[in-house]
C-alpha cells in the first residue's frame, strides 16, 4: 500500500496546477481512510465480462447536416473576458526566451 | 396557483415588479442571488411574443452556470467571478421565446460540486423552513427563490441529485427527465456523463409545462436526444387506479426517521386506496451500496478534465506569475475552493494509470450493473418511489452521518441511480419531519416524462401538497 501522506498529495495537487495548504493536505490524509473504504465497496462486486458503461444511452447520435453558418462568434466576443489582449491575441509572459 | 393561472390574473410588470421585491426582501435572508438581471429589456421584447406562449411575461431564475449573454455565469466559483456570457444557453433561447423574463443568476455549489451549497462562493444558501438550516445543493438558489414564492420556475442542474435533494429540503417539485431529453449547449459542465438540465416549481401541472418549453433535440449538444417531445401537461388527471408502481425497499429499510417512515406509508396506502397495485422491490444491496464510491470516481474524474481549461489565461480571475506555469498554478489555488480543490486530487488519482483498471474502469462497469438492476427493479412497474431523504434539512455544519451506513450510502445518495442510467426522476412534497419538508422520489423508463407526470400529479392529489411557499423577510 502506497503511503498517502500530506507529500503525497501536495504533489499529486501541484500536476493538477495548483497548492494545497499544510492543512487541506492532511485534511485529505485523514478523510481518505474513509474514501478508501467506500471504495473498498467497488472490489466486493464481481465485474468478470462487464464492460464499461460511458454513457447512459449507447445509441450513436451521429447524423448529417448541411454546413451553414450559424451561431457566429465574432473576435471582439471571444476576447471578451481574456484578462489581457492585444490586437486580437491573448497576452501572456514570454513562453520562450 | 400554476402559471396558466397566474397569467390571467396579473400583467407581465406586475409579476416581474412582485418578483424582483420578493427577492430583495429574502436576499439578507436566504442570499440564493449571485446577480440580479435587468428586466426592462426581457419585457419590452414582449411585444414580439405571442401572449399564449406558456411562460409570457412569467419571472424565472437562471442556475449560475447557465449563460444569458451580457450577464455574469460565475457557477460558483472564485475564478470565474468575472466572466461575462458572450452568448445564450440553449435553454435561455427556448425560455425567452417562451416568453419567461429572468430576473436573477442563483447561487449554487461551487462548479456544481456538492451537495450542501455550503461551497457557493457567495457563501451558503439558507432554507426558508429554517434559517439555520442548508438550502441543500447543488441548485440551492434556485430551489429556495422557488420555495420561498419569488419565482414560479427556477433552472437547476442534476450531476448526482442536485435538483432531487434540494427540492425535497425546501418542499417543491424537481425535475431531471432522461438524460438528453433537455440540451446542455451553453451550461458550464461537471461530469458529461452524468450532468442533466433539471428544474424546480411548485406543482406538477408547471413541471409538465416546462418540459414542452425546454426539451427537444439540439444539434449544439451532441448528446442531445431526437425523442418526440410530447405534450406533458395534456390530461394531468391525477387517476392511479391502472398504474402498478413499486417502492425500493431497501431505501425505505435504511431510512431511520419514524416519521418519515409513516408519512411514506401512509402514502403508499392511500396509492392503493386509489385501485392501484404497490409492490415492494427488492434492489442488490451491494450494488446500492456501491452508487456513491461509483459516482465519486466518475464524477471527479470527469470534472477534472472538463476543469482543466479554467487557468485564469484565457478567460476568469487571473493572478500574477513569472510563467505560464506560475500564472496557471495562482490562479487555480486561488480561483477553486478548498473542496474543489480535494475532489479534483481524488478525480486525478482516479485516473492515475495505475489505478485506472482498478479505480475508474471499474467504477465504470459497476455503473451498468448498477444500471441493469434499476431496469430489473423497473421491469414491470410504471414507476418506482422511495423517499428523497432519510430527513429534513440539515443543519449547516452537520457532519453527524457515518459516511459508511447504510442511511448515507442508500438513502441519501441512491438517486444517482437515475444520473448513471438517464432515467427520468421527480421529487414532490410527502410532508414534513419538525416543521421541515420531505420529499417524495419518482423514477420512470427513459423518455416516459409523460407517464411521470401523471403519476405525480396522482401522488400531489393524495398528498395535497401543491404550491407549497415559505415567504421569507416580511
Amino acid at each position: 500500500m502506497e503511503n498517502y501522506n500530506s507529500a503525497y498529495f501536495k504533489q499529486l495537487a501541484k500536476q493538477l496546477r495548483f497548492d494545497l495548504s499544510d492543512q487541506e493536505a492532511q485534511d485529505i490524509v485523514a478523510e481518505f481512510d474513509t474514501l478508501l473504504n467506500q471504495l473498498s465497496l467497488l472490489e466486493t462486486i464481481d465485474t468478470e465480462g462487464v464492460t464499461e458503461m460511458i454513457l447512459p444511452f449507447e445509441e450513436e447520435t451521429t447524423f448529417m447536416r448541411e454546413d451553414t453558418v450559424k451561431n457566429v462568434f465574432t473576435v471582439e466576443e471571444a476576447m471578451a473576458n481574456a484578462p489581457k489582449s492585444k490586437n486580437d491575441y491573448f497576452v501572456t509572459v514570454k513562453v520562450v526566451i | 396557483m400554476n402559471i396558466k393561472e397566474t397569467k390571467n390574473i396579473s400583467t407581465p410588470n406586475e409579476r416581474v415588479e412582485k418578483a424582483l421585491k420578493l427577492a430583495h426582501q429574502g436576499q439578507p435572508f436566504l442570499n440564493a442571488v449571485v446577480t440580479f438581471v435587468d428586466p426592462e429589456n426581457q419585457l419590452e421584447n414582449l411585444k414580439n411574443i405571442h401572449p399564449d406562449a406558456a411562460f409570457y411575461g412569467i419571472p424565472i431564475v437562471l442556475k449560475d452556470n447557465v449563460n444569458m449573454k451580457s450577464i455574469k455565469t460565475t457557477a460558483g466559483s472564485h475564478i470565474l467571478a468575472n466572466y461575462v456570457s458572450q452568448y445564450n444557453a440553449t435553454i435561455t433561447d427556448r425560455l425567452q421565446a417562451a416568453g419567461a423574463i429572468v430576473i436573477a443568476k442563483s447561487s449554487m455549489d461551487e462548479l456544481g460540486m456538492g451537495g450542501t451549497n455550503l461551497t457557493a462562493a457567495t457563501g451558503p444558501v439558507y432554507n426558508p423552513y429554517d434559517l439555520s438550516r442548508m438550502s441543500g445543493g447543488s441548485s440551492g438558489g434556485s430551489a429556495v427563490l422557488v420555495a420561498s414564492g419569488v419565482v414560479p420556475f427556477a433552472i437547476g442542474t442534476d450531476t448526482g441529485d442536485s435538483v432531487r435533494k434540494p427540492a425535497s429540503f425546501n418542499g417543491i417539485i424537481g425535475v431531471k427527465p432522461s438524460y438528453g431529453r433537455i440540451s446542455r449547449y451553453g451550461i458550464i459542465p461537471y461530469a458529461s456523463s452524468l450532468d442533466h438540465v433539471g428544474y424546480f416549481t411548485r406543482n406538477v401541472a408547471d413541471a409538465a409545462l416546462a418540459l414542452e418549453v425546454l426539451a427537444g433535440r439540439d444539434d449544439l449538444d451532441m448528446t442531445s436526444s431526437f425523442e418526440e417531445v410530447e405534450k406533458y401537461s395534456a390530461n394531468l388527471n391525477g387517476d392511479l387506479s391502472h398504474r402498478k408502481i413499486g417502492y425500493i425497499a431497501n431505501v425505505v429499510r435504511a431510512i431511520e426517521n419514524q416519521d418519515v417512515l409513516t408519512m411514506f406509508n401512509s402514502l403508499i396506502e392511500k396509492v392503493q386506496s386509489t385501485g392501484a397495485e404497490v409492490v415492494p422491490i427488492e434492489m442488490n444491496e451491494d450494488l446500492l451500496n456501491a452508487i456513491l464510491p461509483t459516482y465519486y470516481i466518475i464524477a471527479n474524474s470527469e470534472a477534472t478534465a472538463n476543469h482543466s481549461n479554467l487557468d485564469g489565461l484565457r478567460f476568469g480571475v487571473q493572478q500574477a506569475g513569472n510563467d505560464i506555469e506560475e500564472i496557471m498554478s495562482a490562479s487555480r489555488t486561488a480561483g477553486f475552493g478548498k473542496l474543489i480543490r480535494k475532489r479534483f486530487v481524488i478525480g486525478s488519482f482516479s485516473l492515475f494509470v495505475e489505478n485506472q483498471e482498478k479505480l475508474f474502469r471499474k467504477a465504470q462497469k459497476v455503473r451498468r450493473l448498477i444500471v441493469e438492476d434499476l431496469y430489473r427493479a423497473l421491469n414491470g412497474v410504471d414507476g418506482l418511489l422511495a423517499p428523497a431523504s432519510s430527513c429534513g434539512a440539515p443543519k449547516l455544519q452537520d457532519n453527524s452521518l457515518d459516511q459508511l451506513s447504510s442511511r448515507y450510502l442508500i438513502a441519501e445518495n441512491f438517486m444517482v441511480i437515475s444520473n448513471f442510467s438517464g432515467t427520468p426522476s421527480l421529487t414532490q412534497p410527502l410532508g414534513y419531519v419538525d416543521g421541515l419538508p420531505v420529499g417524495i422520489n419518482l423514477i420512470c423508463h427513459p423518455f416516459e416524462e409523460k407517464k411521470m407526470f401523471e403519476i405525480a400529479a396522482g401522488l400531489e392529489k393524495l398528498t395535497g401538497l401543491a404550491d407549497c411557499i415559505r415567504e421569507v423577510g416580511e
